[in-house]
């Protein structure tokens, strides 16, 4: 919690300002922000954003006064670019309108032009020039009798099958320009990818010297590729046909950087919002934040603009932030141009609060209640409140039971032992178990699947990998499966990282016991992953951390202490996100089990905020739900500020959400007062309550209850449907709720209730607000004139349970 | 679906890996929703220029890979390594297709086979998006299902759902894409195969008759008018649009007999075959014939990685019968004319046997099959290799196939629809229809 005061003084001072002048800083800064020339063909180019008063950024490279200190360092070519000149330290210093900045410039081996590598030039060459696609020769099968190993994952095979295959023909040291390498991309010979390399342009010429120097294999201590850098990493342009351009920085092992822009390969997110070229010229069009992606060697990442038309003041209306959350909210929405919806009703937030955090609609006296009381901090009293009712229990069982795929398995996840684990999840919530101690007790879980409810886990999926995959996307939020098959083109993950990952699980052991229906869990000690393609025994390696140190130790007790450590950069943030997601329903990083650099967060300050957040409050779920449900940006209308933007993605405004399956059907039970029978459980347990995800009924699933056959949060399903539309229209649920003999509806008609109470009744415990005078007219008049009262009642139930007020979360 | 790879020696796990490239809809920034919806009602307007050949589409989805080597692009001449053994059948056309359809084989001059179709996406979920929606997959937005554009330009007919899904939406790109989900299908939740198969809640609950059902859904829109006035959002619209459809299938007697595929004589169903494939295109011809715009069939298990011989001695058989029967049935009905029938898969199969006497993913080359709706019988159009391993002829991709499709439903290809954020997308893009296949 350190962090947070200093950004959030910043953030309050522009906040408060805002409304009369804007008062960020006018700032300058230079990308790279430190410039190292390492050899005599390492040029850098060099940008120079300027961030206006108001958050839109322009490219000033071109206006800019560069001036290099000592001159004798380096020289300019084109396109702004630095060449190295003599070894030294320096600076540059830039001018910019009135502003000044230093970049520290060091210029080392200015005097030494190194070979052309296979590794760090000529692949990147083939990967820019598209020839190692899949739809080319990084097909399986190659293309035309040549293969190239898809996206150059594999550097050495790539070698042999260019300087070897084919009796070598593809080479030529004593005529470079003669060799098929490069008569086929440049067209020089047919050629059916058509023309791929410009001839006599920069990357020929790359080829050209690597071919003549001898098509050299590299030197065993070849510095390798670290990770790389699209800079700038953010901004804001203003108008369409606004520019700026991009640097993409790579980092090698020995300490050295490099400009990889015209060796990266480039694309936008959405080319609409802003499109870049191959030379890293990005442009802006039309409304809309995207992402423009770098991908070099198996790195890829992004950089995160946001395009506004021009002439779009920042009309911010008098809304204040209520806590961190409304503050990274409205930094970004200022950003966006976008103005917060006013705070909703009192009757919007009861309702709404009931449902998110409890997944029951309030009752007719507890709506009451809540909406005659004129206390000021009723809300936040109420979050309080709904926070410690067993409901909350049972929507959280439910949605871990849902990640963590809790089901019946035919002779292997008996219902008995899958009722304990249920039972064991809903405990934990109960109990307030900080979340990485239950990540904890379920990692290293041993035991009878009876006895020791949380060894269940190793029962769901049979394999290894498969327990490695679930961990990863369930708790970190990352699909690591393609990586089962093949290094993923646009994302780390590798096939060594998916077994190493995996190794972590080779040792869980599961044996019968006494009773046939019961398995035990235990760690073997014994037992290895390998490889499926090298066959290599792989040693247990946390996912993108550090291979562990595992003597004497369960292997899996390592995995979840690294697992929920601080060291693990996505456990925190990842669950955060998911709280954030049932709440505003989407998730910062949407979907919320899908992390990768092409689905970035839209609100990065803000979930890295509840990711600290969440591990200060030591792993307390409740504490952070207090901190969303008390915004103003929870607190939100439906109705956007300026009905012309309906914002998704940036939460400026609350989102219609029709109730999940479980919660809808609940709420016709509680509604009517009618129970519905599940399978298993008592009368009367609702349907949150269901644990098998196999079990359930018609009316669960086509509202889209997930069946749990994977981890992955798209098995739920929000859409409309035809049938769900027939089901409430004609189908039993509905008919048998509103006609039981012992419904609310008929047990009021029985006591000869007038309509008038009938009706309010009916109202609140729907809509959780009274009827308008308008409404309750209508509905007077409806019964008054129907030939038969009773039926004409049941036909307001009808109305009522089938009307968007109703089956929306609003 | 069962989720393999074309890396030898290795099987992919479950379904969710679609998630790469899934649900990121409304990728750009803001992603303006609001209104789209409209947008798109006011664009759709009249869909096209020009004579619609096909008034229906049967859209059947092989789903797994079906091996063209052992249906529709035999290589009797190849080693046996290649051709498998399952043989030939002759066409009355002269050809062959596999010797496990001699009742196809009969009524080849009733149809055109693809032989040449094409593209590069190896895996299921990427190759059933090019298949379904006639696009390739994108990072920034998700292309609607083929049933779905149908449905968004023609509407229902005679008071049935456009675009009908039997026995389900089995793939996640039978969706709606950037559409609303006003035009995903209707699924028909069940196997018509099955004893008792019904269509649930068609009918009115009883108690129920149609003049209080005037009065409910009169209460119903007065007790809405208020939230429907003051918010907005595509779900409420396509909820909306759900309860209109619903009132119009629920008071048309035709439209629900539609349904009832028990009303057929027991000597029509035993000539589709008893089968789940047989009993799903009965299902299917009663809609089309009812005026249902585009059917869906979706047929899993053609994923054959193991021992593929024995697979299709298994399958083949039924799906024979089937397609023959509804192909000669729409004849017979003097509706094969108007009634557009297609067959594909994701992708192909390799064309060498696997170790495991199975073949795995290959996109490079594979078959499809069209029928009626104006599509010139007796084609053969395009051709691979000696080994069935590459097009070599005429190549056809899944944007060529698409353009087809709709270009016999009388919908310009070209035609742009409005996406989120007020982008308009072409319906199909580079794909251009076959005129070879056009009779």
């Amino acid at each position: 919690m350190l962090l947070y005061p200093r950004i959030c003084k910043a953030l309050v001072a522009g906040i408060v300002g805002l409304a009369a002048a804007p008062v960020w800083a006018a700032s300058l800064a230079a990308f790279p922000p430190k410039i190292q020339l390492d050899n005599a063909r390492d040029p850098q180019r060099i940008v120079v954003v300027k961030t206006r008063d108001d958050g839109v950024t322009l490219d000033v490279t071109k206006d800019a006064i560069f001036r290099v200190e000592p001159a004798t360092l380096a020289t300019w070519s084109d396109q702004l670019r630095l060449n190295p000149a003599a070894d030294g330290e320096g600076q540059i210093i830039v001018e910019y309108a009135g502003e000044t900045l230093s970049v520290p410039l060091k210029v080392q081996g200015a005097g030494n032009n190194p070979p052309m590598s296979f590794r760090n030039d000529i692949e990147p060459v083939i990967m820019r020039s598209g020839c190692n696609s899949g739809a080319c020769h990084g097909a399986a099968s190659g293309k035309n009798g040549f293969k190239l190993t898809l996206f150059g994952f594999d550097a050495a095979v790539d070698y042999d099958n260019l300087t070897r295959d084919a009796r070598a023909r593809r080479m030529d040291a004593a005529k470079p320009a003669e060799s098929l390498m490069l008569l086929k991309p440049t067209g020089g010979v047919d050629h059916e990818g058509g023309t791929k390399i410009e001839k006599d342009g920069p990357l020929y010429q790359m080829v050209h010297r690597w071919i003549a120097e001898g098509a050299n294999n590299d030197p065993a201590e070849l510095p390798t590729l670290t990770g790389i850098e699209i800079l700038p990493p953010a901004g804001v342009l203003e108008g369409a046909g606004a520019t700026q351009r991009f640097v993409v920085q790579a980092s090698y092992s020995d300490g050295t950087d490099r400009d990889v822009t015209d060796l990266a390969v480039l694309a936008s997110g959405d080319d609409a919002v802003v499109a870049i070229d191959g030379t890293g010229l990005g442009t802006s069009g039309s409304r809309g934040e995207t992402y423009l992606m770098a991908r070099f060697g198996t790195f890829a990442m992004v950089s995160q603009f946001i395009s506004i038309p021009a002439d779009t003041p920042l009309n911010w209306p008098d809304v204040q932030p209520k806590n961190f959350v409304d503050e990274f909210i409205h930094a970004k929405l200022k950003k966006m141009r976008v103005a917060p919806a006013e705070v909703c009703s009192d009757e919007v937030f009861l309702r709404r609060a009931y449902i998110d955090t409890l997944g029951v609609l309030p009752t007719v006296e507890e709506a009451r209640t809540f909406l005659s009381d004129t206390g000021p901090e009723k809300r936040g009293a109420l979050i309080d409140q709904l926070l410690q009712r067993p409901e909350f229990n049972d929507v959280w069982a439910m949605k871990w039971a849902e990640a963590l795929r809790v089901r019946s398995i035919a002779n292997v996840l008996d219902p008995k032992a899958m009722h304990r684990y249920n039972d064991w999840l809903r405990q934990s919530i109960q109990g307030n178990k900080p979340i990485n101690e239950l990540v904890r007790e379920l990692l290293g879980a041993e035991g009878g699947t009876f006895t020791s409810p949380a060894s269940n886990f190793y029962m769901v999926v049979d394999q290894p990998p498969q327990m490695a995959e679930n961990v990863a996307q369930v708790f970190m939020g990352v699909q690591i499966q393609c990586a089962q098959c093949h290094n993923h083109p646009f994302e780390r993950w590798t096939m060594n990282d998916y077994y190493s990952f995996s190794a972590f699980f080779a040792q869980v052991g599961k044996k019968g016991s006494s009773d046939p229906r019961e398995f035990v869990v235990f760690n073997r000690a014994s037992g290895e992953v390998n490889h499926v393609k090298s066959g290599q025994v792989m040693a247990p390696k946390f996912l993108g951390g550090a291979v562990p140190d595992l003597a004497g130790r369960d292997r899996r007790a390592v995995l979840a202490e690294w697992l929920v450590s601080p060291e693990n950069p996505w456990f925190a943030k990842n669950i955060a996100n998911r709280v954030w997601e049932h709440f505003m329903g989407r998730g910062i990083i949407h979907p919320t089990d899908d992390v990768r650099v092409s689905n970035p967060p839209s609100n990065k300050e803000l979930l890295d905020e509840l990711g600290k957040r969440f591990v200060a409050y030591n792993y307390d779920m409740r504490q952070l739900i207090r901190d969303i449900c008390n915004s103003n940006t929870y607190q939100a209308s439906t109705q956007p500020r300026d009905p012309a933007i309906q914002d998704v993605r940036n939460f400026s405004v609350a989102q219609v959400r029709r109730l999940p399956s479980e919660m809808l059907l609940d709420a016709i039970s509680e509604i009517t007062e009618t129970k519905v029978k599940f399978a298993s459980l008592p009368l009367g347990a609702r349907a949150v309550q269901v644990a098998d995800g196999n079990a359930g009924n018609y009316f669960l699933q086509i509202f889209g209850r997930p069946t749990r056959e994977s981890a992955c949060t798209c098995e739920r399903k929000n859409e409309p449907t035809l049938a769900q539309t027939l089901h409430l229209i004609n189908g039993d649920t509905l008919t048998n709720a509103i006609q039981a003999g012992d419904s609310r509806l008929t047990k009021r008609i029985n006591e000869q209730a007038p309509t008038e109470q009938i009706v309010e009744e009916l109202y609140l415990a729907a809509y959780s607000r009274p009827p308008r005078s308008d409404e309750a007219q209508l509905m007077l008049d409806y019964v008054a004139k129907a030939p038969d009262r009773s039926q004409a009642l049941q036909d307001t139930y009808w109305s009522i349970l089938n009307s968007k007020e109703f089956v929306f979360n609003h | 679906m069962n989720h393999s790879s074309d890396f030898e020696g290795c099987t992919c796990p479950g379904p969710p890996t679609r998630r790469d490239f899934l649900k990121v809809g409304l990728l750009s920034g803001l992603g303006l929703t609001l209104g789209d919806f409209f947008k798109m009602q006011a664009m759709a307007g009249t869909p096209a220029a020009g004579t619609a050949a096909a008034e229906s589409v049967i859209f059947i989805y092989m789903s797994g890979g079906m091996s063209h080597m052992d249906t529709f692009d035999p290589k009797p001449f190849a080693p046996i390594e290649y051709r498998g053994e399952l043989g030939v059948a002759n066409t009355n056309t002269g050809d062959v297709i596999s010797g496990l359809m001699p009742q196809l084989a009969a009524s080849a001059d009733k149809m055109a086979i693809i032989r040449s179709m094409t593209h590069g996406e190896a895996a299921h979920e990427r190759g059933a998006h090019n298949m379904l929606t006639g696009y390739r997959p994108s990072p920034a937005i998700v292309y609607p299902s083929m049933g779905s554009v149908v449905s968004h330009e023609y509407g229902p007919r005679n008071d049935l759902p456009a675009y009908i899904a039997i026995p389900g939406v089995g793939d996640p790109f039978m969706g709606t894409g950037y559409l609303s989900a006003a035009y995903g299908a209707f699924s028909v939740g069940g196997e018509p195969q099955a004893d008792g198969f019904q269509v649930r809640d068609l009918n009115l609950a009883s108690g129920v008759d149609p003049v209080r059902m005037e009065s409910r859904k009169g209460l119903l829109a007065s007790v809405d008018s208020h939230f429907r006035e003051l918010e907005k959002g595509d779900s409420l619209d396509a909820m909306d649009s759900y309860y209109q459809r619903a009132y119009a299938l629920i008071s048309s007697q035709t439209a629900r007999e539609a349904f009832n595929v028990a009303a057929e004589a027991p000597e029509m169903r035993d000539r589709y075959g008893r089968s789940y494939f047989g009993q799903r295109l009965l299902l299917a011809r009663r809609l089309v014939e009812a005026g249902a715009r585009f059917i869906t069939v979706v047929d899993g298990g053609w994923d054959h990685h193991v021992n593929i011989r024995d697979a299709m001695r298994g399958q083949l058989p039924a799906v024979d019968q089937g397609l023959a029967a509804l192909i000669n049935d729409l004849n017979e009905r003097g509706l094969l004319q108007k009634t557009l029938i297609v067959m594909c898969s994701e992708f192909g199969r390799t064309s060498r046997l696997n170790k495991d006497g199975g073949r795995d993913h290959w996109p490079k080359a594979f078959s499809a099959l069209l029928a009626g709706g104006g599509i010139k019988g007796g084609t053969i159009h395009g051709r691979t290799d000696a080994r069935g391993a590459e097009p070599t002829q005429d190549p056809v991709s899944p944007m060529d196939l698409a353009a087809t499709i709709f270009t016999q439903l009388g919908i310009d290809p070209a035609r742009k629809l409005m996406s989120p954020g007020n982008r308009p997308i072409d319906i199909v893009r580079d794909g251009k229809a076959v005129r070879n296949l056009i009779a």
